[in-house]
């Protein structure tokens, strides 16, 4: 595989079924019952299913109703996140015996660098077995990998096996690997993407390949090149062990849906109150307010503005939301609505060498 | 062409009409007074082609004639001369010979005819006001006026005329000063721009003054007729931005404060700000307002607290200092109101005394938005 970038070895790491798994785990009753985490309200959505659900056809963010439906005997448990974060940092902690250089996706999926690793251990392989049994040993839960060169492709191969099994895939098998995945199968490649990948008769990784760039750039435009490249092998994305968020947000499902934006705005007010608190406490500010806005229906709206300026403060965030609010009617009534702030203040100083207190002399609007 | 003439009145009309004058003219007959003699009415004009000034002098002649005398020469001699009567008398060899009780002098004139003539307006509304008012609007105005070619309109004060009163506003986006008079209104409506110049020259003149000033406009000038003396000039061109859709209308955070102490606690804080934004920092809680500024590159850092009365939400604000200086420098009250709605919104800065009768104030400044 021709390849100019020096071979680095990457462990995708994915705890199987986690929110699930630990409540299965805490509660001893719950272990080989179908079982889900989230509210079981009418309005409730599936977070997170155990296997034993999943054969059922019970898929996370399913909503509830339908998840009963599919399976009758299905458990809702609530979720206990402050439980999940805790267990999250003992399976880090497990990481962090390995290499430092680790980047958590979420609370259950993290990508390892192991290229050079503490345990001078050369096969990757080896370490992510070791990793998953430690897992296991400690903390009683189990965890899929996929192990290559890059982020994408270990991603991709920690699916392969699951659960509770592991997939390497070797410099020499990328690339009959690729063009054998399913074009759905791809990290970045969501249910609109694929549907439109079908339409260009790109159905699996080959078909991809045959693509040219300028091809998939103009019809995916900046992420043309992102396929492109990736499906070749390549992506030199590196594991970042301070993953910078890209935005801050939070948001609010309602549990009658809205149709006056007069109620809205009193949710909006509580929306952004919660995203100032969680800006104090990273102690970021950002540009780019957006809106969102979730349908009865579950079509999605977001509509944003970029400021001249940082903002955090919540009367800031609920003017300009308030703005983004009334700036086109709704289009039905709203079952979500949440606020995000992202061109944060944290990326500016890793691009720029500018310094990072600018302020800004405001204009009237004429 | 002869005439004779008190040296001190003459420098004194000769003063006021050299303001028009600019030090560079790309038409060298720019650089002249204009003479214009009637008998014994002498009327001297100073030009710049955008702004004509003229005032009528009482000499002693029986001549008609007109010449154009260099402007800055004879200004200097006229300066050395203590009260006297001068002969001006116009020579064959084009130079007009100038008889002091100290001896002669010889300036070359060209003719007159080659000065530009002032515009004459046609079908003008009129308005009159009394000088010092109009003087006393222009200082309130212009000092707010922007300087930005890109946006000519913002360079000149808005002249707002209504049968309900007078209005007059300059901005250059940061800042906005509305000044209006209900006690003095015009027969119709009428709007113009007027460039900075001339109401720098018309504020000179006529403050204090009592005399009524008549004005007259069209869509491209402007007369103002007063005393003795005439100023025609061009107005700027253009759509005046919507100035009152960038006022604030609710501003639930209402800070009173004493004018001077306010004014010395900016200018003393502004000091220690930074010397490109100039940015100070409001922060108001309770009866207790708090500026601040800090210039990071160099470590100066100052706060003060002052007492205020406060109606609002505890707000931290951020206004570039200079702006506010020249705000508070500019009125005359012992106290002053700021009100704001958010931090991203314009303040706004109203006397809470000191007005006359039919006399409103308001003041904006757009704030710095403070990256913390």
């Amino acid at each position: 595989m021709p390849n100019d970038f020096p071979l680095r070895k990457i462990i995708h790491v994915d705890m199987d079924a986690f929110y699930a798994s630990v409540e299965q785990l805490d509660n001893p009753d719950l272990r080989g019952k179908p079982i889900a985490v989230g509210g079981s309200s009418k309005r409730g959505v599936v977070a997170a299913a155990s296997y034993e659900a999943r054969k059922y056809g019970v898929r996370s963010a399913m909503s509830s109703v339908l998840a009963q439906r599919n399976c009758p005997e299905l458990i809702f448990v609530k979720p206990r996140f402050e439980r999940y974060k805790e267990i999250s940092h003992q399976i880090r902690n497990i990481f962090y015996e390995y290499t430092d250089l680790v980047e958590p996706l979420s609370l259950d999926e993290a990508y390892l660098d192991v290229t050079v690793n503490k345990k001078g251990n050369p096969s990757a392989s080896l370490i992510a077995k070791e990793i998953r049994q430690k897992i296991y040993d400690t903390i009683g839960l189990n965890a899929s990998a996929g192990i290559s060169i890059n982020k994408f492709i270990a991603k991709v191969a920690s699916d392969v096996n699951k659960p509770n099994g592991q997939k390497t895939v070797n410099p020499e098998e990328i690339s009959q690997f690729l063009e054998e995945l399913d074009i759905r199968k791809f990290y970045g490649v969501g249910k609109v993407t694929a549907e439109k990948m079908y339409k260009l008769g790109i159905f699996t990784g080959k078909d991809l390949k045959q693509k040219t760039l300028e091809f998939l750039e103009g019809n995916f435009g900046k992420n043309g090149s992102y396929y492109y490249n990736v499906v070749r092998g390549i992506h030199t994305s590196e594991v970042k062990p301070h993953r910078i968020p890209k935005s801050v947000g939070a948001e609010r499902t309602f549990n009658e849906n809205l149709s006056s934006e007069i109620f809205m705005l009193e949710r909006l007010d509580h929306i952004a109150e919660e995203l100032e608190k969680r800006l104090k406490k990273a102690n970021i500010a950002g540009k780019t307010v957006t809106l969102k806005i979730k349908y009865s229906d579950f079509t999605l709206n977001t509509r944003s503005k970029t400021l001249a300026y940082y903002i955090s403060s919540k009367s800031l965030i609920l003017e300009t939301a308030k703005e983004l609010l009334y700036q086109e009617k709704l289009q039905n009534s709203v079952r979500l609505l949440g606020i995000s702030l992202a061109n944060l203040n944290t990326e500016k100083k890793e691009k720029t060498t500018d310094k990072e207190s600018i302020s800004v002399q405001l204009k009237f609007e004429f | 062409m002869k005439f004779i003439v008190s040296s001190t009145y003459l420098l004194k009309q000769l003063q006021v009409l050299g303001g028009v004058i600019n030090n560079s003219n790309t038409l060298p007959i720019l650089d002249n007074f204009l003479f214009d003699l009637d008998n014994n009415k002498l009327t001297v004009s100073a030009s710049d082609l955008e702004t004509t000034m003229s005032s009528v002098l009482d000499v002693d002649s029986d001549n008609q004639g007109t010449i154009a005398v260099p402007a800055r020469l004879l200004l200097e001699t006229l300066k050395t001369f203590p009260e006297q009567p001068l002969t001006f008398v116009v020579e064959d060899n084009n130079t007009v010979e100038i008889s002091s009780n100290h001896g002669k002098y010889a300036l070359a004139y060209a003719d007159g005819a080659e000065f530009p003539k002032a515009v004459e307006l046609a079908n003008p509304s009129s308005t009159t006001l009394v000088g010092d008012i109009l003087a006393t609007a222009i200082d309130k105005t212009i000092f707010a006026a922007g300087n930005d070619d890109l946006r000519p309109v913002m360079s000149g004060v808005f002249f707002q005329f209504s049968p309900e009163n007078l209005t007059f506003v300059a901005t250059d986006a940061h800042k906005l000063v509305k000044y209006q008079r209900t006690d003095v209104t015009a027969s119709q409506v009428a709007e113009f721009i007027m460039p900075k110049k001339p109401l720098t020259l018309l504020k000179g003149i006529l403050a204090g003054s009592e005399s009524d000033v008549i004005i007259e406009y069209n869509d491209s000038n402007a007369k103002f007729s007063f005393e003795n003396t005439e100023l025609i000039c061009r107005l700027i061109d253009g759509k005046y931005p919507n100035y009152e859709a960038v006022i604030p209308k609710e501003n639930p955070n209402v800070l009173s404060i004493a004018r001077n102490q306010f004014l010395s606690s900016v200018k003393r804080v502004a000091i220690f700000s930074n010397k490109t934004t100039h940015q100070i920092r409001l922060k108001i809680a309770g009866a207790e307002l708090n500026i601040s500024a800090e210039d990071i590159d160099y470590s100066n850092k100052a706060e003060e607290r002052l007492t205020c009365s406060y109606q609002g939400d505890d707000m931290q604000i951020g206004f570039n200092s200079r702006f506010l200086t020249e705000m508070l420098n500019n009125l005359n009250s012992d106290d002053v109101s700021l009100e704001m709605s958010l931090p991203n919104r314009a303040g706004i800065l109203t006397p809470i005394d000191g007005l006359d009768e039919g006399e409103n104030v308001t003041m904006l400044v757009m704030p710095v938005m403070l990256n913390s």
